[in-house]
């Protein structure tokens, strides 16, 4: 069995990529991702793992290593955070395009209103329509797991996918928590070595990523469609396999929080959702009926899985961390996804949008506080006013 | 008309080519024809070794122009050291 030591997200990554084998990484700093690389460089450098290690001269660059690398072979790694991750956006297609299942690490930060360096999903949430597998991580020991389990899904011959293993700024990758680190033997039985049958090899030339002509098109497209929706069953079955083999059990799409008899509950993804549990927990022990449904898998979207846990409930809080501008319904990405899945249910569950814990900041006991407040008037009144919240502006 | 998913390669990944492609002539996008002064070419092959289109074909060391796919881009022309490859106007040629 492994062992357990206090470390941070940032850490915990870096030791699943070391468990994955990872044959080539390459790295740009930004923090607050930057803990992976270093801790990374460390172990390479003190022999611990043996892998190729090139440092980009950018995040443009840093993607088109692992590309490379991806096409080549080998199992590669790489991240970023913030603007970092916008900057190299024109890589994201062509890797999903071609069936590249390298894995990049984000760890979240907001793209710069000037100079600000906080936690913010926004980063990573310009990505979610690349045909990249997607999610976030909670806890520094779910980042270690995420990375591990989104090998395995990305690389498995019905999917081929390139994965984003998310993970909020500060709040888990700085945050130290008690880690269970596998041994070699639990992950060489969870994850095989990765064999794409497109690899470039001198011995039988092959062209990837050629000019097609626009006939080509919409054949090309629909296959990665189908790999995206191919990667739902891939995605339970290997689920399924983690808990067996380490012993932690992760429901694939939501994980659900005290929503047993609820009947109002907050719905988000990430770091914060721990905040929110222990306000769940007091309020719970005040004999309020309210819960928490937190979205573990982004992408692909769990639409059915969605509508199942939340329509059972008078009335949703959808949290976004993320600034979206203009967006339907005023609040974030998160809201407008969570409505798409309850489309057809009628006016039944009435769905708030709160966006809280901009730039960085903490979305607070107060405030969550005071999302349930609002959640229980509309669940018992019935109606709705104003349906989108900017926090703490706005509530 | 849509090509099939069936008949789309995997990936868009494709096996080397080792025949000229008929259904994409570029040769009539070109505007310059470059043109080799065999006098002062020293075979050193630069040409060869720096057009993105393999557009150069060597035969027995010697270069000369695929002109079936030749741009014109003017990169031979740029690269040659010895000044060599000239570019000439299509229009002054007959066909």
């Amino acid at each position: 069995m492994g062992v357990k030591k206090r470390i941070s997200g940032c850490v915990a990554t870096a030791n699943a990529v070391k468990l994955a084998d990872v044959e080539v990484i390459c790295s740009f700093p930004i923090r607050p991702y930057t803990g992976i690389m270093s801790e990374l460089a460390r172990m390479v450098a003190d022999g611990e793992l043996d892998a190729e290690f090139v440092h980009g001269e950018g995040e443009h660059g840093q993607l088109s290593v692992v590309y490379g690398a991806s096409a080549a072979g080998a199992r590669a790694f790489t991240g970023s955070a913030g603007v970092g991750v916008t900057y190299a956006m024109e890589l994201y297609s062509p890797i999903s395009g071609e069936r590249l299942p390298l894995q990049m690490a984000i760890a979240d930060r907001t793209l710069d209103p000037p100079g600000d360096f906080g936690s913010e999903h926004t980063d990573a949430l310009c990505l979610r329509d690349q045909g990249w597998i997607q999610g976030w991580a909670a806890t520094p020991q779910e980042a270690l797991d995420l990375t591990l389990l989104y090998y395995r899904i990305g690389e498995d011959p019905r999917v081929l996918l390139p994965q984003y293993a998310c993970q909020d700024g500060y709040f888990v990758s700085h945050i130290f928590g008690d880690v269970e680190i596998p041994d070699v033997a639990q992950v060489k039985e969870f994850l095989p070595p990765y064999k794409n049958h497109h690899v470039l090899d001198p011995r039988n030339p092959q062209i990837m990523g050629a000019q097609m002509e626009p006939a080509m098109g919409p054949g090309m497209q629909y296959q990665r469609y189908q790999a995206v929706e191919s990667a739902r069953q891939v995605i339970e079955e290997a689920h399924d396999e983690f808990g067996r083999i380490f012993g932690r059990k992760y429901a694939p799409w939501v994980e659900e929080y005290m929503t047993d008899d609820a009947e109002i509950a907050i719905f988000m993804q990430g770091g914060h959702s721990e905040t929110c549990k222990t306000v769940v927990k007091r309020l719970r022990n005040l004999g309020e009926k309210v819960g928490m449904v937190r979205l573990r898998t982004f992408r692909p979207f769990p639409t059915q899985h969605v509508r199942e846990a939340l329509a059972k409930f008078k009335a949703v809080g959808v949290v976004d961390n993320s600034a979206n501008f203009g967006i339907s319904g005023g609040a974030g990405v998160l809201l407008t996804e969570a409505r798409t899945a309850l489309y057809g249910l009628g006016d039944k569950v009435k769905t708030l949008g709160f966006v809280a814990g901009l730039g960085g900041e903490m979305i607070t006991h107060e405030e969550f506080h005071k999302m349930f407040g609002k959640l229980k008037e509309v669940a018992k009144t019935g109606k709705t006013g104003k349906e989108n919240f900017w926090l703490p502006f706005e509530l | 008309m849509s090509v099939q998913v069936k008949d789309v390669p995997f990936a868009g990944t494709v096996p080397s080519p080792k025949t000229e492609n008929e259904g994409m002539i570029t040769g009539s996008w070109r505007t310059r024809r470059p043109i080799l002064d065999k006098d002062k070419c020293t075979d050193c092959r630069m040409c060869w070794i720096s057009c993105p289109d393999s557009s150069i074909n060597l035969t027995n060391g010697s270069v000369s122009f695929n002109l079936k796919y030749c741009k014109g881009c003017g990169i031979c022309n740029e690269i040659c050291p010895v000044g060599a490859i000239s570019l000439v106007p299509e229009l002054d040629f007959e066909e």
